[in-house]
């Protein structure tokens, strides 16, 4: 911008951000103010009108954070993680998709490992709500099965499905906070807690698996077939019924809606989807 | 004329049809839409509220679309930015678009952040030749992808520029004939901007094209007695009834919806406060006021 020649569109809109996020006040030379009251007067009504429009959002992803901070603290732990992050997302749904993370690291919460956690679960959940469709997986979509092709048999988990493993009790403080009660007192897991968070029709779901169960998602997630599946069972736990133990997640999944396609995986052949519901 | 003209630009010649009295729609009012039969003629949805890969906001929508006319009114387009369109924006809009078939898109005149950065507001134009032309390329840019016509809506402002060189009025008519947009006209907004600025909000009405205002907004604000915050988390106001009654004997029926963003009541007091609107344009348009 030259001295005294107005500024480019570019320019001005460099400006006013800059004002807005870094308190500038160099914009207040381009703005008049009005008969009752002065520039900064009106500008402020962008600054005050950001910082809550953003906190707001935040908030709103994440009832339960703000719920277990209290709502000063909250809203302080959300201004310093938006002053880093500035959205860049056109969907204000996306701004606190960095905050889990922000939070691990950040001075104010990183001794507190169940607040980023309780962050990650929220994120986990609100992502499970929106992500894409796909019809599930029916228990009678496998009953013509024969018994003798199960071996070979694999899934491919529903898109909203999401393995988290916390070394906090966070989830039960999400838990406790989610039916209005007094949060457990923070603790530490060692292992972690293997969670798994997925949609079930039109609600997000969230539920403790036992180490073996998770294990045996994470395989069946990537791919590995049934008969892989028992062989990892016997082996993790008692062997005589491992296939038994194996079909029993495998139900859950399915009644759960977490799982969308059962393919056919014949070393020999190219894999075959079966019809999902 | 079809509405996809030979050279496959999209034609704004054909006006939308008048869709009668709406609401924008929000979640909390899903099931009392679909559990009833409210009377309410239409719906606006939040474009970027069902920019997402699927689940429960793309099902409501699918079966809201199944029984209403809609319109879907994004936030984020970010028409007057100059930083380039983010490149997934208006390809996800259009795939929006194509699937819901609304009756028309809009958005705002205004920017909401540059150099990739978005602070979810409807920030001002300055009301120059220079931001007029970048603004019709960008109109004509988002009209060529999305191949559907684009209406515009003024927004609330608190500062104009000292280097504006025309009344926001001029803007928007120069805005329209160059590009053919069609105009979203926020009769709230008109007295938000006008308080703001000691302008005259019936100079902007009378500035604007009549043949191009698709639609109405009706909103309401908080009064800070030097300056109206454009809050749109309260009842509309007498004088903004007042002004909605000014606009309608301009403008003739237009489709109109009463908008809430906050504080959002009942569905019921909604439908109430929208029979407001209804009573008003059958006193000041008669019979034309119904939707046929």
């Amino acid at each position: 911008m030259t001295k005294n020649a107005p500024p480019t569109l570019a320019e001005l809109q460099d400006l006013f951000q800059t004002a807005i996020l870094k308190a500038d006040d160099s914009i207040l030379d381009l703005i008049p103010g009005n008969s009752r009251t002065s520039h900064d007067v009106l500008l402020g009504v962008y600054r005050h009108g950001y910082a809550a429009r953003l906190i707001g959002i935040v908030r709103h992803e994440h009832p339960g954070l703000v719920a277990y901070l209290g709502d000063d603290l909250a809203d302080e732990v959300i201004a310093a993680y938006l002053a880093e992050h500035p959205s860049q997302s056109t969907n204000a749904r996306w701004v606190p998709n960095g905050l889990p993370e922000y939070l691990a690291t950040a001075v104010l919460t990183a001794e507190q490992p169940e607040i980023a956690e309780l962050a990650l679960l929220e994120r986990a959940l609100n992502d499970a709500f929106d992500a894409e469709d796909a019809a599930v997986l029916e228990l009678s979509g496998l009953a013509a099965i024969p018994p003798e092709q199960w071996v070979d048999l694999a899934f491919v988990a529903h898109a909203s499905a999401r393995r988290l493993n916390f070394a906090t009790n966070a989830h039960a403080i999400w838990g406790a906070l989610n039916r209005e009660e007094a949060p457990p007192a923070p603790a530490r897991f060692d292992p972690p807690e293997p969670l798994l968070v997925w949609r079930r029709e039109m609600t997000s779901m969230v539920r403790v698996l036992s180490r073996e169960e998770a294990m045996l998602w994470d395989e069946a997630a990537r791919g590995v077939a049934f008969g892989a599946l028992c062989e990892m069972a016997a082996v993790y736990d008692d062997p005589d019924n491992a296939a038994l133990r194996v079909a029993g997640y495998l139900q859950g999944w399915i009644l759960g809606g977490a799982l969308t396609t059962a393919t056919l995986t014949p070393k020999t052949a190219a894999p075959r989807p079966l019809a999902s519901a | 004329m079809t509405a996809t003209s030979t050279n496959d630009r999209p034609s704004t010649a054909i006006k939308p049809k008048y869709l009668g009295f709406g609401l924008g729609l929000r979640p909390q009012h899903y099931s009392d839409i679909l559990d009833g039969d409210p009377p309410i003629e239409w719906f606006e949805a939040i474009s970027e509220n069902y920019m997402v890969a699927g689940g429960q906001p793309l099902r409501m929508l699918e079966r809201i679309r199944e029984r209403y006319p809609i319109v879907l009114h994004g936030v984020s387009m970010s028409i007057a930015s100059t930083t380039p369109f983010d490149p997934g924006y208006l390809p996800h809009l259009k795939s929006l678009a194509d699937r819901f078939e609304p009756e028309f898109v809009s958005d705002h005149l205004c920017w909401t952040g540059v150099h990739g950065v978005n602070l979810h507001d409807l920030l001002p134009v300055p009301y120059t030749q220079e931001a007029l032309y970048h603004v019709c390329a960008r109109i004509q840019k988002v009209q060529d992808t999305l191949k559907r016509p684009l209406a515009l809506e003024n927004v609330s402002t608190y500062v104009q520029f000292g280097h504006s060189e025309m009344p926001e009025w001029e803007f928007i008519a120069e805005m329209t004939k160059r590009t053919g947009c069609w105009l979203v006209f926020d009769v709230n907004n008109v007295f938000v901007s006008a308080f703001n600025h000691d302008t005259s909000a019936l100079d902007f009405i009378n500035g604007i094209p009549a043949d191009r205002v698709v639609q109405f907004h009706l909103a309401g604000h908080e009064h800070a007695t030097t300056h109206i915050i454009d809050t749109h988390d309260a009842m509309v106001c007498d004088e903004v009834w007042e002004l909605y009654r000014a606009a309608l004997k301009r403008f003739g029926p237009v489709s109109t919806i009463i908008e809430r963003d906050d504080d959002i009541p009942p569905l019921a007091d909604m439908v109430t406060e929208l029979g407001k609107a209804r009573d008003l344009a059958a006193d000041v348009l008669g019979p034309a006021a119904s939707v046929r």
